[in-house]
Order: structure tokens, then C-alpha cells, then sequence
């Protein structure tokens, strides 16, 4: 645990060392800011003490942000070769992921923890349900460690940013909404799956204030096999055929 | 070193648990519901009523199977409420789910049971298509039928299926007696109030005056906007009435205003005044009038144009200040229309008095008689007030601890008759017959009622506020991380100059 935590301080310095991790944050404040308190969507036009406007942009701008964060993940280690040097400082293939999995979710929890004056304002404004608002962060957690597994995992398929973005959203969309829309078209027992995959379905019944098992183990699921894809292909140089 | 083949079998291996774990999640969950109402747990009205059971009921649920998932998670929800039910009726619930698309004889008695048919789009075979589906519950027990023509998406399933068992359940109704003659309206101008309290009881006319006394079967009585002259003999059967334990809501208004005409008159004195002040509640005698107000429309002729434009009127009051009582649970907004306020004096110390509503903190009032002149500009100088009383119950009156709720408006649940009706505001009506529940009914129904409230308004602020906020918000997080960037580079570029020169402490 101690060396994964190494690596987790890390890359999360690396992150504020560099732009990446206010460029990020501040263009994610900008947007939630944005659509929750100025556009026409805001939250005095709507007049109910709810973070509902911000869960819904939250919702798409961490489907693009995350992508961005994890791209450089493993990929740009891979194609500098500096995964080789990790690799002998005798930690496992599963800290080194774990640690930048942490990394990353750290990065993501710091930037919903800079809307928390968004929910002081409201709940000064009227009387807002905190249960959908506990609810709701731990939603918008969940899939963003959902994202993450997937974009570390796109992030060990190559050696490429570009490459591994794009693929991580490719990967992203089919549960951020591509399932969703797939499950109108079907009836039944295919429609009941589809609808079961999209992270949509199980987000909004997290972010409306009750944590359900289900929706747990459907997110500790897809986190998991994330993280053991990518552990699985950083482990690939082990294999014998 | 492994082999390629080991670490793709563990893979699926790994897979496999997943996939079974998903799969075994979907029939053994638990549900933490963190929502202030408990909006999704069942509440403990339900749980009382389902074991109080004594005859069996059996739930038919009309739904269309092969519905786009977007409709199917209803049915999803409603499969999920009525295991918990069955497991709390012991049972004394049974439940199925029908398809009625798969025959006509099953779409005809779903209709003839009361469940409503919906036309719905959907995708079949690349094609948009319009369906008849069935989104119904229908309950049984013994002869009595009981219907849900559609479930609602995100509504309170939980109350109407409770509600539902309860009609069903309840052998014989207890009666509540609506107070006719001096002026009253009668039943008829309450199609709403009646409504909903019909689930619960047997609603009825009763004419004070053409009885020796009040019956004592009576679980509570309902006296709204008397306007004559009441004898000292009514107030008398009143208090033998509640003395022995009855209920009352008092719903009356001892101003009269009236927005067309612009005349603000103090209601002629029948006698209610004094004989409430003798339970120590006094009646104000002047209007209330409120910041947190409705606004209404007004017509301005500016040359040949008519422009409509939205004016404040303080004497129409919202009210969303409420004291933490089961009435008041769950309300957002009671709308209050010339409104008299309280005052409290009590000397007898058996008699409690707890107010249930108040104004906002800018309050203020007008003295009756006079002119609502709805141009007029308010200013803060017009609202010194702070919270007033507008509605209160007496409790532990006389041996038998009657009880009594008492608002200071005589309009606010009358829907009226014929063209002049109107609908009521819901919280109205969720005021009135929380009220009347919690006199006259102890299973706490009460809650259940306002459990689908989702309405929660944002208190008014001025456009400065506003705008502080809006960008406050905005900009204040930014800003706040644009100041550690900086700070941060200030210290990293401290410690290159320290590398610099050689310091490496």
C-alpha cells in the first residue's frame, strides 16, 4: 500500500507541477459555473434549492475531462520508457496502476470539491435535500472511477495519447450514453441488459439520494475489470506464448 | 513469467465473477435511502397498514411487457415496492404481473378494472411506431376493487398503493362532519378537499343547528367561512362536543378583502372571535400583509395598448414558514389570500397552543376598513413586522383533550361552484388535510401525503444578491485555484534557485 501511495503523490504532483491539472480544473469550474449559475438553465431561472443543473453538466464535462487526464497515463510512459525504470523499483504492475488510478481520482475529487461553494450558496438559498446532494458527488465519484479504469486501460493499449484519448472515449460513450439509446430500440430481456450497462441509468439513481447495492457493484464491476485490463496489458512484456 | 493461456483463463475467470455477481445483485439488494424525507423507504404508515392486515388483497399489475427501457424501470420500481410489501403484509398481499398485449380478453378486463390504456412510440424493426400499453394496478379484496389507471414515472407509487390498501381496508370509514348552515359553504364547494379526504373517511354535511348535540361518532368536524350570526347555543354544543374529545378545524377569517373591487372590510363579529379568544387564541383585526407575496396580473392601458405587467401584492401572502409539526411536514407553500393573524393568551394551563404557520420576517399589516390600492409601491418602511401567527392548534381541551386547528383565512380550500370554480393550491389542501389527519386519524397517513413533494423554492433575493452570487460562484473557485498555481510555481522556483546554488537541504 505504502508504494502504490508513493506513486499516487507522485503522479499527483506531476499533475500540479504541470498545467494539466489546473487547465483541467479550472475548465470544469468554468463549465459547471457557467451552466449552474449564469446560462439560461440556471439555477434562479429553475427557483428549486437543487444541484440537479450542476449534476447534469458534471456529468458530461468529467465524460470528456477524465479521457484527457488519463491519456498520458501508461501511454507516455510506455513510449518514453520510463515504465521500465518503475518496473525496477520492484513495485507491481497492480500498484503502479492503482497508484495512477488514485492519482487521477484524487485530481477529479479535488475538482468537485471546489464546487462545494455552490451547494453552501444553495442550501443558504432554501432548503436543499442533502441526501440527493451526498447522493449526487458520490454518483459523479463513482463514474468518474468508472472513467478512469477505462481511461487507464485505453492508456496501456499504446503508446500514443491521441490514440489512447480517443479509444477511452470510444470505450466511455457506449456507457455514457450509446447503451442508453440502444436499449429504446430493444424490448425485453436485451433492452432490460443494455439499459442495465448504461451508467446513466444507475448515475441518476444514485444522484437522486439512495445508494443502492446494485448500483455499487455495477460500478466496483466496471472499475475493477478497468484496472485489471490495464494491469493485464502492462503485464504484457511478461507473457510467455 | 506466464503463459499467455493462464492469463486469459484468469481473465475470464475474473469475468465470470463479475458477471454473476451483477447478476446476483439484481434479486439481493439493499437500499440506503440518504433523501431528508425518505422519499424511497417505505414509510411507517405503510408498514402499520400492511400488518394490520386481515383479509387477503391481491395486486394485478396491468403492464405491457417489451416496453423502451425508458418505460420498463417503472415497472421495475413497482416489482421492487411490491416485494417489500408482500414481505411486511406477511401474507395478507399478493401480487402478479399481467401482460395484457398478449390477449384481448386480458386488454378488456384491465380496461373494465379501471386501468387507463396509453399510446406510446416506439423503434420496431428501424421503424417508429405508436403502441397501446399498460402502465395499471389494479387491487382486489373480497368484492371491493381498488385502481391505479397509470403509474407515474418518479411518482409516489408508495402513496397510491398505500392509499389504495387503505380504502380497501377500512371496513367502515369514520366519519367527519363538515359544519353546514351560517353562511358555510356547502360540501359541494370542496370537490378537492373531498376528494382526498374520502380515502379515510366518510365525509358528510352537518347542520349544528338542527341538533341537540354534536354526536360523539364524529371523528372530527370541519367549519369553514361562517358568515351569520352564531347562536350562543352552537358554541355550547361546540365545547360540550370537544370536551368529551372531538376535533375541529377551524378555518375563518376575521377580515374580508376583496382584489377586484380593491375593499379591505372587517368581517361582521358572529361570535367566533370571542369564543376562540376563550381558548386563548385571539383573532387579529387587521389585514397581514406579507413580502413574500403572490403577484398578480395587471392590465395598464398605455395609448391604444394594453399591457399586462406583474404586481406584488403583499396581502396575498405565501406562506413557507412553518413550525417542525406532522401538519406542516413537508409543505412548500400555503397560499393565504387576506389573511388575519394570532395572538396568544393563554391562562389556562391545560390548554396548549402551538402555532403552525407564520408570515416571512418582513411582515406588517393594514387596518380594516380600507383601500388596496394595487399601483401602490410597498417599501421596506411597510413591512416593520417580524414572524406573525397565521394558523395554530389548541390541544388538551377540557377531560376528554379536544383538539382544535385554527387558520386565520376562510377561503383558502374552497374551490367554489359551478363557472366560478377553481382549483386550490396543492399545499393548500395538504395543510387542511394533514390538519384534519392529525386530529382525527392516528395512523400517519400525514406523512405519506406530502412524501412526493419535490418542490423546493429558493427564497427571494434582491438582483445585487443575485448577481453577487451568479459570479461569486463562478469565478471565486477559479480564482482561488489560479492563486495556488502561483503560489505553488513561487515555491518550486524558491527550491530550483536554492538546486541552483548548490543547496540541497
Amino acid at each position: 500500500m505504502q508504494k502504490t501511495w508513493i506513486i499516487t503523490k507522485r503522479e499527483l504532483s506531476s499533475f500540479f507541477d504541470s498545467l494539466i491539472a489546473y487547465v483541467m480544473i479550472v475548465l470544469f469550474l468554468g463549465l459547471s459555473g457557467i451552466f449552474t449559475w449564469l446560462v439560461t438553465t440556471n439555477i434562479f431561472v429553475g427557483n428549486q434549492a437543487s444541484l440537479g443543473t450542476f449534476f447534469g453538466v458534471a456529468f458530461w464535462s468529467l465524460f470528456f475531462f477524465i479521457p484527457a487526464i488519463t491519456m498520458r497515463m501508461i501511454a507516455e510512459e510506455n513510449r518514453a520508457g520510463t515504465i521500465e525504470l518503475l518496473i525496477t523499483k520492484a513495485v507491481s504492475d497492480g500498484q503502479i496502476v492503482m497508484g495512477k488510478f488514485l492519482a487521477c481520482l484524487i485530481l477529479v475529487i479535488i475538482a468537485l470539491a471546489c464546487t462545494l461553494p455552490y451547494y453552501i450558496t444553495i442550501s443558504q438559498l432554501g432548503n436543499i435535500d442533502d441526501g440527493s446532494v451526498i447522493g449526487g458527488y458520490l454518483g459523479l465519484i463513482l463514474l468518474s472511477a468508472s472513467y478512469i479504469s477505462i481511461g487507464l486501460f485505453a492508456s496501456s493499449l499504446t503508446q500514443n495519447q491521441i490514440v489512447s484519448f480517443l479509444l477511452a472515449l470510444l470505450i466511455s460513450v457506449f456507457f455514457h450514453f450509446l447503451f442508453d439509446a440502444i436499449s429504446a430500440s430493444f424490448s425485453g430481456v436485451a433492452g432490460e441488459i443494455f439499459n442495465y450497462l448504461s451508467i446513466r441509468a444507475h448515475y441518476d439513481s444514485m444522484s437522486r439520494g439512495v445508494i443502492d447495492s446494485r448500483d455499487i457493484i455495477f460500478f466496483g464491476s466496471i472499475i475493477s475489470l478497468g484496472l485489471l485490463l490495464a494491469q493485464t496489458m502492462l503485464s504484457k512484456r511478461n507473457w510467455q506464448s | 513469467m506466464m503463459k499467455k493461456t493462464t492469463i486469459i483463463t484468469q481473465l475470464l475467470i475474473v469475468v465470470a465473477i463479475i458477471v454473476v455477481a451483477n447478476l446476483i445483485s439484481r434479486n439481493m439488494y439493499f437500499r440506503i435511502d440518504f433523501t431528508e424525507d425518505q422519499r424511497y423507504t417505505l414509510s411507517k404508515a405503510t408498514r402499520d397498514i400492511l400488518k394490520d392486515l386481515d383479509e387477503v388483497i391481491t395486486v394485478k399489475a396491468y403492464f405491457t411487457e417489451n416496453l423502451p427501457a425508458q418505460l420498463a424501470f417503472v415497472q421495475n420500481d413497482l416489482r421492487d415496492q411490491l416485494v417489500e410489501y408482500e414481505d411486511l403484509a406477511g401474507g395478507n398481499l399478493i401480487f402478479e404481473f399481467i401482460n395484457p398485449s398478449e390477449s384481448d380478453e386480458l386488454k378488456q378486463e384491465a380496461i373494465q378494472s379501471g386501468v387507463a390504456p396509453l399510446s406510446i412510440n416506439v423503434v420496431e424493426n428501424d421503424q417508429q411506431q405508436q403502441i397501446q400499453a399498460f402502465l395499471g394496478v389494479v387491487l382486489k379484496s373480497g368484492d371491493n376493487t381498488e385502481a391505479i389507471p397509470v403509474v407515474q414515472p418518479n411518482g409516489g407509487i408508495e402513496y397510491d398503493l398505500t392509499m389504495a390498501i387503505k380504502k380497501l381496508a377500512i371496513q367502515d370509514k369514520p366519519k367527519i362532519g363538515m359544519i353546514s348552515g351560517y353562511g358555510s359553504p356547502g360540501l359541494s364547494a370542496f370537490p378537492q378537499l373531498v376528494e382526498q379526504l374520502s380515502v379515510l373517511y366518510d365525509v358528510e354535511e352537518f347542520s349544528i343547528a338542527d341538533t341537540f348535540s354534536i354526536p360523539t361518532f364524529y371523528r372530527g368536524l370541519i367549519w369553514v367561512a361562517p358568515k351569520d350570526t352564531i347562536a350562543p347555543i352552537e358554541f355550547s354544543k361546540l365545547d360540550q362536543y370537544l370536551n368529551q374529545g372531538g376535533k375541529l378545524f377551524l378555518s375563518y377569517s376575521s377580515v374580508a378583502g376583496d382584489l377586484q373591487q380593491g375593499a379591505l372590510q372587517p368581517a361582521p363579529n358572529i361570535g367566533i372571535k370571542n369564543w376562540v379568544a376563550g381558548k386563548g387564541l385571539i383573532f387579529g383585526n387587521d389585514f397581514v400583509i406579507d413580502q413574500n407575496c403572490l403577484p398578480v396580473t395587471v392590465q395598464q392601458r398605455q395609448g391604444f395598448l394594453t399591457i399586462n405587467s406583474q404586481v406584488s401584492v403583499p396581502l396575498l401572502p405565501r406562506v413557507s414558514n412553518f413550525e417542525d409539526h406532522p401538519i406542516t411536514e413537508g409543505l412548500e407553500q400555503v397560499l393565504l389570500p387576506f389573511v388575519n393573524a394570532f395572538t396568544i393568551n393563554n391562562s389556562d394551563t391545560t390548554l396548549r397552543i402551538n402555532p403552525l404557520a407564520f408570515t416571512s420576517a418582513k411582515s406588517g399589516t393594514l387596518p380594516a376598513p380600507g383601500y388596496l390600492d394595487i399601483q401602490r409601491k410597498w417599501t421596506e418602511a411597510d413591512f416593520p413586522m417580524q414572524e406573525q401567527i397565521l394558523a395554530s392548534s389548541i390541544e388538551g381541551i377540557g377531560a376528554g383533550n379536544g383538539a382544535m386547528v385554527v387558520i386565520g383565512n376562510g377561503d383558502f380550500i374552497i374551490n367554489g361552484e359551478g363557472q366560478q370554480a377553481q382549483r386550490v393550491n396543492p399545499d393548500n389542501l395538504n395543510f387542511a388535510s394533514n390538519a384534519i389527519d392529525w386530529l382525527a386519524d392516528d395512523t400517519g397517513l400525514i406523512s405519506l401525503r406530502t412524501k412526493a413533494i419535490t418542490s423546493r423554492t429558493l427564497d427571494k433575493v434582491e438582483d445585487g444578491t443575485k448577481n453577487l452570487l451568479k459570479y461569486g460562484n463562478v469565478f471565486a473557485p477559479i480564482l482561488l485555484i489560479l492563486i495556488y498555481a502561483g503560489i505553488r510555481k513561487q515555491i518550486r522556483n524558491r527550491r530550483k534557485q536554492k538546486w541552483a546554488q548548490g543547496n540541497f537541504a
